[in-house]
């Protein structure tokens, strides 16, 4: 395998990563009852809105203390604690994040000593304000919404006594991925805390009244709970330890961590739950024997459409990983793996996954001009990640499978299900569909060429 | 109808002061009331969820991103460059397809130690990748919140890529902060234009009769082309379009035309008044959403231009047109009768979108501006009424002098007097007058506040943005996206007039609404009786 590492040019063009603010807002939608605020100019805020709002088709409720000029001379503490008093008033949310943008932190703003003075001023004794810097030069939005889950456990566990469920550590998938994890592992009888539960908040039912706050999301007391869960399963396989929820978990509670990857293709989906088998002594249930049986089934029988398949994924690390490990799976050549961030996790892991293969290339730190550039150097003929890829269809012709987030060209992107055995299936499906398409559109043209001079003839 | 006493209890959600506060920017239309003044353009309450943007979006996102040949340089961190990429459906076509930059993101992606040791040489190193990579020839900056406070110095840099490359940089210091809202950058990005751009290209004369440039028309959804196309079949020769489809190069001899016509007046009247200085190019403000402002629109052109044989073309057009859409329209007609609708858009579209609802048949109840000023309420004669504040004080006018060798003066004085008791040369009116007894004008809607007054008026429709779309749509309305269309459009002229009216009667005839009650929310599904002898058995 060959490791591109990125000269870092000045210039990045078409990128393929948010900024860490975005991240730790998803972060927030899935505790319950929360609102969150950005300390800065509100043109951030108005922004990162606009972007989730596209993809998930969900009013994105996010404040801003909206800063302006003289703000950013003597500091900006007053609009944030106005801010707060309005949010409080008018929401009345359970919990509020507190998010940075790089406004705030380059005059310097101490958000966690503001957030401190507020309480105090206001006599809110436990209230909880959750404050996370999140300067949008720190990070993407996937290092954003760890960093954000992290501090929110870190605000609200408490050291209880030991108990017998299950900490959840999700990455950003969707609503429905979130639902089906739950579903398996309700199943599987696992009692388990699953933090953050965005599977009804971002993706929630048409019902009247509508709700200023949508319901759902992980409750308080569960977040309280999570210090004597017997282990932490987290997700990710990519996020750096400083950021990972799960090892603040151990480190502060010693609750046993599991970083298992995400549940995406037969062999992390049999990860996923052999572990909860181990942890919970309940064997696998019959339906999800099946459901393993079916996605087998499938895989044998797209296998031999699959084998012309030369990927480039983009995205999330942890996203381009669990895609990267389906395609080698069911023999579609990773050949470009790229995410926006710098992940050495998933440099690491590619080069485990892909051990003993010249044909794939990984690169991280990097944007869409660069993965244009590889892509068409490896011949790649399908793409799969997020709507900004499009552009390799429109130039290159390379079909797009999308998958991740944002999706903002399609309806949809909050109702993709690529996780567990089920899940794995619909997504082996939309990506052998990718290629038979491409290969019936070329088929015949391609038969005629080589079979007939004469192009007159029709099949 | 919203009465004081509801609109207080909705207030009263909110601490003394801000209560206060926003009262002043709601305003309950009185018609025995003669100037109803609203508070606007002032500063947004923090905490409260507004639809606002900030300057760079109205600087890069408005006013500079829809240049189709001008690579626009984001000086920032990567998160700003990014939320501006492609959000605007401004279309954009170019002869040279190479040189076609408008699907492209480039952002210096500033770094934490580029904020700690200042972003200008990186700035400089990213210039010269754009210009090996793409050899535009223009290039803009627009520089985000951290570049002003760390004070990077962005007009040297582009100035010294100006000497270097021969090519034109331009530079905004339109950083979120400045202002209130977007409506700061409109304002930055008009002074840089006027200043750097038109101007400096080498034309002299009009190429042909009848030529004028069409501002603030941004080619969302295809727009512009429908005008461009409209004007182009009446005779008249279209210099530049600000900005949508617009290119560098026309834009750079946009002097040359005999007249501006304005659309958004909002983003862009402060063009429209430097050049009649500099070069005594007047300016008319038109209309082209809606049938009856379209007629007028034409028939003000016509009549500026003042020839008989202008004059009656454009009347054949518009008899044409209008027997050819009519028939049309009715099926739509039909299904929108007596339907309400909320109007909450930009600058200009909340009060533009109002008569081509009237059209329909749709009233809008309420309406307002995410960014507007007083005068785009209370119509231009206000301006020398509007106290400046210590925010919009930061945004300097740029005062320009007529120019020593292009100032034509295009309208003889006697003849604007006379005009301009007949066409709306150099002024606009207010979305105030406009509207009708007892419905509602709000500045800076908030969500909460949209929320409260959906409850309480019910509208059939609610236009506006999509950070309340969705709310709308929970809320069980049709939603009708004024900022992008929801990817449809055009909505200008008389095809526009059509296809919105279509997509409008389309959201109320959909059959999706009928299912939101279940069947079994009023009588039971399977009906039975009990027949005798059954409860024996049982
Ligand atoms: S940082 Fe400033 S310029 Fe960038 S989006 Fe936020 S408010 Fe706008
Ligand atoms: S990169 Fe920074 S300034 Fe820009 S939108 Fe993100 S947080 Fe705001």
């Amino acid at each position: 395998m060959e490791a591109i590492k990125t000269m870092r040019h000045s210039v990045i063009e078409n990128p393929c990563h948010a900024c860490m603010p975005l991240g730790a807002i998803l972060a927030f939608k899935g505790i319950q009852g929360a609102m969150v605020i950005i300390h800065g100019s509100q043109g951030c805020s108005t922004y990162m809105r606009r972007h989730i709002s596209e993809h998930y088709n969900e009013p994105i409720d996010v404040a801003s203390s909206s800063i302006t000029e003289p703000g950013t001379i003597y500091g900006g503490s007053v609009h944030l604690k106005k801010g707060l008093d309005h949010l409080i008033q008018v929401y009345h949310p359970e919990l509020i994040g507190i998010l940075s943008t790089c406004l705030a932190e380059t005059i310097g703003e101490d958000i966690a000593r503001i957030a401190a003075e507020y309480t105090v001023e206001r006599d809110m004794g436990a209230y909880p304000l959750v404050s996370v810097p999140t300067p949008g030069y720190g990070g993407g939005h996937s290092e954003g919404y760890f960093l954000a889950v992290r501090h929110i456990i870190a605000r609200i566990a408490r050291p209880v006594p030991k108990h017998h469920r299950i900490n959840v550590i999700v990455p950003h998938l969707t609503p429905a991925e979130v639902r089906e994890i739950k579903r398996i592992m309700d199943l599987m009888g696992v009692d388990y805390i699953l933090c953050p539960d965005y599977s009804e908040t971002l993706d929630s039912p048409f019902a009247r009244p509508y709700q200023k706050i949508a319901g759902g999301g992980t409750s308080l007391q569960e977040l309280a709970m999570m210090g004597g869960a017997s282990a932490t399963i987290e997700m990710s396989r990519c996020v750096e330890t400083h950021l990972s929820p799960g090892r603040y978990l151990a480190g502060t509670f010693e609750v046993p961590l599991y970083n298992s990857p995400v549940p995406v293709g037969i062999e992390a989906t049999d990860l996923f739950v052999n572990l909860l088998k181990e942890l919970t002594g309940q064997p696998l249930p019959d339906v999800l024997q099946r459901e393993r049986g079916r996605l087998l089934d499938g895989m044998i029988d797209s296998h031999k459409y699959n084998a012309e398949g030369r990927a480039v994924i983009f995205g999330d690390p942890d996203m381009v990983l669990a895609v990267s490990s389906i395609c080698m799976e069911n023999g579609i050549v990773p050949a470009v793996a790229a995410s926006g961030v710098h992940s050495k996790a998933l440099e690491l892991e590619m080069q485990t996954l892909t051990a003993g293969r010249t044909d794939v290339a990984t690169v991280t730190e990097t944007d869409l001009a660069v993965i244009r550039d590889l892509a068409v150097k490896a011949e790649a003929n399908i793409a799969i990640g997020h709507s900004d890829g499009r552009y390799l269809t429109e130039r290159e012709g390379i079909p797009l499978v999308r998958l991740g987030f944002p999706i903002h060209d399609r309806v949809g992107g909050q109702r993709l299900v690529s996780v567990g055995y089920a899940g794995t299936m619909m997504l082996l499906d939309r990506i052998t569909n990718c290629l038979l398409d491409s290969k019936l559109s070329a088929y015949r043209p391609r038969m005629l060429k080589k079979y007939y001079s004469e192009p007159s003839g029709k099949f | 109808m919203l009465n004081h006493n509801t609109l207080d209890e909705i207030l009263n959600k909110y601490p003394a002061k801000e209560k206060r506060n926003r009262k002043k920017h709601i305003l309950i239309k009185n018609i025995t009331q003669e100037n109803q003044e609203i508070e606007a353009n002032t500063r947004t309450i923090p905490g409260i969820i507004s639809s606002r943007g900030c300057a760079f979006a109205g600087c890069k996102g408005v006013v500079l991103g829809p240049l189709k040949d001008v690579v626009n340089i984001v000086h920032g961190p990567i998160g700003c460059g990014y939320y501006a990429w492609l959000t605007r459906r401004n279309k954009g076509v170019s002869k040279a397809p190479m040189k076609n930059f408008l699907p492209y993101c480039v952002s210096t992606d500033m770094q934490e130690s580029d904020i700690v040791f200042g972003g200008e040489k990186k700035l400089a190193r990213t210039i010269d990748e754009v210009v090996q990579i793409f050899q535009p020839q223009a290039i803009t900056i627009s520089a985000t919140c951290p570049v002003g406070l760390i004070g990077d110095d962005i007009q040297a840099v582009a100035r010294s890529a100006r000497e270097k490359y021969g090519i034109n940089v331009t530079a905004y210091s339109c950083e979120g902060y400045k202002g209130v809202s977007q409506s700061a950058g409109h304002h930055i990005a008009n002074n840089g234009l006027t200043e750097h751009v038109i101007g400096a290209g080498d034309m002299e004369e009009a190429p042909q009769k009848y030529t004028v440039n069409i501002l603030g028309e941004y080619n969302i959804g295809g727009d512009g082309w429908v005008i461009k196309k409209m004007l182009e079949e009446l005779g008249y020769h279209i210099q530049a379009v600000m900005t949508g489809d617009g290119s560098f190069e026309e834009l750079s001899n946009a002097h040359v035309a005999e007249l501006n016509l304005v659309q958004c007046h909002r983003s862009i009247n402060y063009i429209a008044s430097m050049l009649e200085v500099k070069y005594g190019t007047p300016w008319l403000k038109i209309n082209f959403i809606g049938i009856r402002s379209t007629v007028e629109a034409l028939r003000s052109l016509a009549l500026y231009f003042g020839e008989r044989e202008l004059i009656e073309r454009t009347e054949d057009y518009i008899t044409r047109e209008l027997a050819r859409i009519e028939p049309q329209l009715l099926p739509y007609r039909r299904i929108c009768a007596g339907k309400t609708a909320f109007c909450y858009v930009g600058g200009s579209r909340g009060h533009h979108y109002q008569g081509l609802y009237e059209e329909l048949g749709i009233e809008t109840i309420l309406a307002g501006y995410v960014f507007a000023h007083r005068d785009d309420y209370e119509g231009r004669q206000v301006i020398p009424n509007i106290k400046s504040d210590s925010d919009s004080k930061n945004i300097p006018d740029l005062h320009v002098a007529p120019d020593e060798n292009r100032f034509r003066l295009k309208l003889s004085p006697e003849r604007a007097a006379e005009l301009k008791d007949k066409i709306a040369l150099s002024t606009y009116a207010g979305m105030i007058q406009d509207m009708k007894d007892g419905s509602v004008i709000v500045d800076d809607l908030n969500h909460f506040e949209t929320e409260e007054l959906i409850r309480i008026l019910k509208p059939d429709i609610f236009s506006s943005g999509i950070k309340d779309k969705y709310v709308v749509q929970k809320m069980g309305i049709p939603s009708k996206q004024l900022h992008n269309y929801d990817y449809s459009g055009p909505y200008a002229g008389f095809e526009g007039a059509l296809n919105f009216a279509r997509d409008v009667a389309m959201s109320f005839a959909s059959p999706t609404w009928n299912y939101i009650e279940p069947p079994w929310a009023h009588r039971p599904l399977l009906e039975g009786t009990l027949v005798k002898g059954d409860m024996e058995n049982a």
